[in-house]
């Protein structure tokens, strides 16, 4: 048991409900994006989280050679990848628009804005429980330094 | 009377089983949105009971990390972040309190012994 492991644990979720952040930041700036990657519209973003340092012999062993290497302790919080929606394209009718099809329809990217301020509202609230978690742990240390007084 | 008597064994073994928890409580919270993760809880206090009633030396006592077979919430996870920062913050408080009386109790034995803290 570190000293310092709650600190490194609350480090890990702040590390990955900023890159959920910028993820949904990057969803939301694209939300109208229309040619994106290979001239199709943009897709929804999302990202993966997985708990760091699962219980199992391999992880285990892995887990102790990497120990020195940077990388979310054990009981964190690690982002696995961020991987696309399938969730498929919008429809919109917009006969006017340059990238309507034949029947007047352009297919707009698979976001729906309200879902990403949703997301937005509770990654910055996750984001703040670990900088609290974060800040207990420091006025334990804190208490425990006290005793040496 | 041992200079280091079974009180403040018991404060320091009180004192680790309550940074154990703050490890879990603090590994519920970063991990409330990792889909099936299933929060963690150290129950220090009856196995300290256990200890003290059983005479085990209290130095030696290991406190277990035990997963709570709950069943996963609308987020894909068994953790409320709101009971788990009531928790820490509980947590918090408790292990600032061992440490004073823990604090307390080293002030009084240097003064019996002489020395000015």
């Amino acid at each position: 048991m570190g000293l310092f492991e709650a600190i490194g644990i609350a480090g890990s979720g702040l590390t990955a409900e900023r890159v959920r952040m910028d993820v949904t930041a990057e969803n939301l700036a694209n939300a109208d994006t229309t040619k994106a990657a290979g001239g199709l519209p943009y897709q929804r973003q999302e990202v993966e989280l997985k708990q760091a340092g699962e219980e199992g012999f391999s992880s285990a062993l892995s887990g102790a050679i990497k120990q020195a290497e940077s990388g979310p302790p054990a009981g964190g919080v690690e982002v696995t990848g961020v991987v696309s929606d399938a969730t498929p394209d919008q429809q919109v009718y917009d006969p006017g628009s340059p990238e309507a099809d034949a029947q007047g329809y352009v297919k707009m990217p698979n976001i729906s804005t309200v879902t990403e301020m949703t997301d937005l509202i509770s990654e910055s609230q996750s984001y703040q429980s670990d900088v609290t978690a974060m800040q207990t742990a420091k006025s334990m240390f804190t208490a425990t330094l006290g005793v040496l007084k | 009377m041992d200079l280091v008597d079974s009180t403040q064994q018991l404060l320091e073994t009180a004192m680790r089983g309550s940074w154990q928890r703050q490890t879990a409580l603090t590994s519920n919270i970063a991990n409330a949105d990792t889909p099936g993760y299933k929060r963690q809880e150290v129950n220090f206090e009856s196995e300290l009971q256990s200890a003290m009633s059983g005479g085990e030396p209290l130095d030696q006592v290991q406190f277990a990390t035990e997963v709570q077979p709950e069943e996963a919430g609308p987020n894909g996870t068994s953790v409320s972040v709101d009971e788990e920062s009531a928790k820490l913050a509980e947590n918090g408080l408790d292990y600032q309190a061992l440490a004073q009386v823990l604090s307390a109790r080293n002030s009084i034995v240097s003064a019996a012994i002489g020395v000015t803290p």
